[in-house]
């Protein structure tokens, strides 16, 4: 088949380790099992035993008595942008962490500084962005 | 872990980025309103300095196979810094006045360069391709740095969405590539592609990615959509910046990659390249004939000039890869010349930016008049200015090729793109006066009648300039 | 056997989310099913062996971009109806240049031959996890486009805060050194007062003294309860 997901024909070792690793993800997918199981449950549970008779009236937002005023939907403050962008970065930064802090001991010295110099970058920008007052709400 | 890592071969880099972080730690610890006066200082100081640094940095491969320093290199490095530091100086006045001059203005332009300087030094795709991110990504902040001004914002926009677009297409290829030779290294893919075996049609498709997500950043038809609105939209001092240095560095990424290690797969992509060369240079000319604002005009016209730099590309030796670095290094002057003289386009404090404008110019403002009239003729290619030095050089090695259609059209586009250049120069110099531009500032002034001594007086360099590019040009072909 | 079973499931699921995510009426819907669609990417990427970028698929872009994408949905008052309309007009040139691509795609793998000399990649080994073997590269061969990695976060943090931040006139800033520097005589003010008898005989409290001024900008009193009235009204 052209499109599998190897193009070349692996190796046996090849082989080996991609069934030592997927092997060690059966609980994942016991997990995952299990949780669409239980979710799909609860959603057909209560679509079957419970009575639907929808009308317009039960269907439409409920306002104090008063017709909805707009959609229920709030725009939100651009605020939040800056912060969810300000939170990837950060996040992208501690990606990079992980393989760091495995292979800390094979890489020695030379590694450790040049996280150092990574950090220190981000660090400049954590400076900025403090100062400028980006990390205040009100 | 034989290869010596060779720390130095990036010092010019790596001093140009911690300059970079500091003035950002200044600038944030300015006062609330102060100028960016000190900030752009400082860039200024700190762009001389990498300069220096690059003229004494020592030949060789680094980091890895990740990095080269060479004489191409430096010749790019230079024009970026060159083109870099006089476009933050001549920001300085106008982002005043449009009350945009934020310390974070020379520091973005800063970064950009040093983006820039590693797509000149890559030695693998992956450094071109960080190096682009680097470049670019600041250059989308710049066009929306204006931000309350909805031209601005738009220019931002659609550079980001369309630039993320050949990123993306860049990266496809890049992978392509490298599933197929096994290497991402220059040295590899060469030594792997020098064979005489078939090569796999993966692996053309793949560089044919590559030239089109470089092609865009090049704004050379058909993928210049963005260039016109872009240019017109973003600050002048932007437009100033971003027409200049990011365009040398992509034309040297172009060279670099076509030349060295896919320079064995020429008859692949040669067509290819010629082919794109015609189109941006028919486009660039016929298009610029109806415009009335002048960024849009200098929009068109420099997807011309990429068009004839191209021709160099397209010949593929090493008369033409001199050829396009003499031109682009002429290009680079006369754009921030040119746009020296729009940003002193300016009544009762607003910009202007029709060609209407600058009715009559000859009589309120000679000297101006004077110094665009050279730009003008010079990007028309007449002699004896330095755009023509550039033409001929590129025409002659297409010639010496034997691609004669490649001259030809050249030739002919040049003579249309005459005609509008004239249609500037007739504006100033025949046609009623309009009121008189507010007082210019210095420094602006300063870089204009600068560039335009460069300009005029091109034959004086053309020995060293030659001499440098045809340095530069010998690397590739080694 | 498994493999291929979960590779076609994964796929599957992929594309018909990316379906959805184009055709999607509601665009809170299509972020959600771009979550999903991370999420079988992330699962491709396990079958094809590279553990660290499914987990790095799943923590930046199912936690992080996603979430960012439905403030974006949110917070753009943009009519997505409206944007729909030119899809009838401009389906037919996104269609070509997407069978152009995948005709590019098959004809590649179709004749699928490597650059002779090219050797297959080999893998660290199963003592190695593809974690470390990465980290043993990205910080020390690759440390020049590490750092400049690095120079590009910093360029997107110093981007999204120069297009965004303002400087709100109604902000209120803590300022430290003031609070400290208060006494108690500017804040708090003793009063006797009679039995039944309100402090508005006495004038009113006249605290604060200094206003919110002193410890905090001040706020746009006349603002402020118009806009909550407002909201009462709207609950």
């Amino acid at each position: 088949m052209a499109l599998s997901p190897r193009v070349a024909t692996p190796s046996s070792e090849f082989r080996h380790t991609m069934q030592n690793l997927l092997s060690a993800y059966f609980p994942i997918a016991v997990f995952i099992v299990i949780a669409a199981g239980v979710s799909a449950a609860m959603l057909g549970g209560s679509l079957l035993a419970g009575r639907q008779k929808p009308y317009a009236e039960k269907n439409s937002a409920y306002e104090c008595g008063f017709d909805a005023f707009d959609d229920a939907r709030r725009r939100f403050d651009v605020r939040f942008y800056l912060v969810a962008i300000l939170f990837i970065i950060f996040d992208l930064e501690v990606a990079f962490l992980f393989p760091w802090a495995i292979s800390l001991g094979r890489i020695g010295l030379f590694g450790f500084w040049s996280m150092l110099g990574f950090l220190g970058v981000l660090t400049v920008g954590f400076i900025y962005e403090w100062r400028k007052g980006a990390l205040d709400w009100e | 872990m034989t290869v010596p890592f060779n720390w130095s071969l990036a010092l010019p880099e790596i001093v140009l980025s911690v300059c970079g972080l500091l003035i950002l730690v200044i600038g944030v610890f300015q006062r609330k309103n102060a100028s960016g006066l000190l900030c752009t200082g400082l860039a200024v100081a700190a762009f001389v300095a990498t300069a220096v640094l690059v003229l004494g940095a020592p030949s060789g491969v680094g980091y890895r196979g990740t990095f080269v320093s060479d004489d191409f290199a430096r010749f790019a490095k230079l024009l970026a810094l060159t083109g870099a530091a006089l476009s933050v100086i001549l920001s300085l006045d106008y982002n005043g006045r449009q009350k945009v001059d934020r310390f974070e203005f020379p520091v973005l332009i800063l970064f950009s360069t040093v983006g820039t300087m590693l797509m000149a030094s890559s030695e693998n795709l992956m450094t071109l391709y960080v190096g682009l991110e680097l470049q670019s990504l600041a250059i989308y902040i710049l066009c929306a740095f204006a931000r309350d001004e909805v031209t601005s914002s738009e220019a931002g926009l659609k550079y980001f969405v369309l630039g993320s677009l050949a990123s993306g297409l860049l990266l496809y290829g890049i992978s392509l590539v490298y599933g197929f030779a096994g290497t991402m290294e220059y040295g590899g893919l060469r030594a792997a592609l020098s064979d005489n075996a078939p090569v796999p049609a993966g692996l053309v498709i793949g560089i044919v990615f590559v030239f089109v997500g470089l092609a865009f950043k090049l704004s050379a038809a058909p993928f210049h959509m963005w260039t016109p609105d872009v240019y017109q939209g973003a600050p002048t001092s932007v437009t100033a910046f971003m027409a200049g240095a990011p365009k040398v560095a992509a034309f040297a990424l172009l060279l670099r990659i076509m030349a060295g290690p896919f320079g064995h797969l020429a008859p692949q992509w040669q067509m290819l390249v010629e082919l794109v060369a015609i189109c941006t240079m028919i486009l660039g000319a016929l298009a610029a004939i109806p415009q009335t604002n002048i960024k849009r005009l200098m929009a068109y016209s420099s997807i011309g000039h990429m068009g004839y730099a191209m021709i160099g590309v397209a010949v593929g030796t090493e008369a033409g890869v001199r050829g396009t670095l003499v031109y682009l290094a002429t290009y680079l002057f006369m754009t921030v010349g040119v746009f020296a003289c729009i940003m002193a386009m300016r009544r009762n404090g607003r910009p202007l930016d029709r060609i209407s404008d600058l009715s009559g110019l000859s009589r309120t403002h000679p000297l101006l008049a004077l110094t665009m009239g050279i730009f003008m003729f010079s990007m028309a290619g007449v002699p004896p200015f330095s755009g023509f030095f550039g033409k001929l050089m590129v025409f002659a090695a297409a010639v010496q090729s034997g691609l004669w259609t490649l001259a030809v059209i050249g030739v002919v586009t040049s003579m249309i793109g005459l005609y509008y250049y004239w249609r500037v120069v007739k504006v100033m110099y025949f046609d009623a006066p309009e009121p008189a531009f507010d007082r210019g500032a210095r420094p602006v002034g300063a870089v204009a009648g600068a560039m335009g001594l460069v300009t005029a007086l091109f034959l004086l360099v053309l020995g060293p300039v030659t001499g440098a590019a045809q340095a530069a040009a010998a690397v590739l072909f080694r | 056997m498994i493999t291929q079973i979960t590779f076609y499931l994964f796929a599957t699921i992929l594309v018909l989310c990316a379906g959805m995510v184009v055709s999607a009426r509601n665009p809170v819907h299509a972020v959600l099913f771009l979550i999903l669609g991370f999420f079988n990417a992330a699962g491709l990427f396990l079958i094809a062996g590279a553990e660290f970028l499914a987990m790095i698929l799943v923590i930046v872009y199912v936690g992080a971009v996603a979430v960012l994408f439905l403030f974006v949905v949110m917070m753009l008052d943009v009519n997505f109806n409206q944007l729909r309309e030119g899809l009838q007009r401009y389906a037919p040139v996104g269609a070509a240049i997407g069978v152009a691509l995948l005709a590019e795609l098959i004809f590649t793998v179709g004749r699928l031959k490597l650059v002779p000399g090219v050797q297959e990649p080999t893998l660290p080994g199963p003592q190695i996890s593809n974690t470390e073997a990465l980290g043993r590269l990205i910080y020390t061969d690759y440390v020049l486009l590490f750092q400049a990695c690095g120079l590009v976060l910093l360029v997107a943090m110093i981007g999204a805060i120069v297009l965004t931040l303002r400087d709100r006139p109604s902000a209120r800033r803590q300022n430290i050194s003031l609070q400290h520097a208060r006494l108690p005589a500017d804040t708090m003010e003793m009063m006797q007062l009679e039995v039944g008898a309100g402090t508005d005989a006495l004038g009113g409290f006249i605290r604060p003294r200094d206003g919110y001024g002193a410890t905090a900008e001040p706020i746009d009193a006349r603002a402020l309860p118009a806009r909550r009235s407002d909201e009462k009204l709207g609950a």
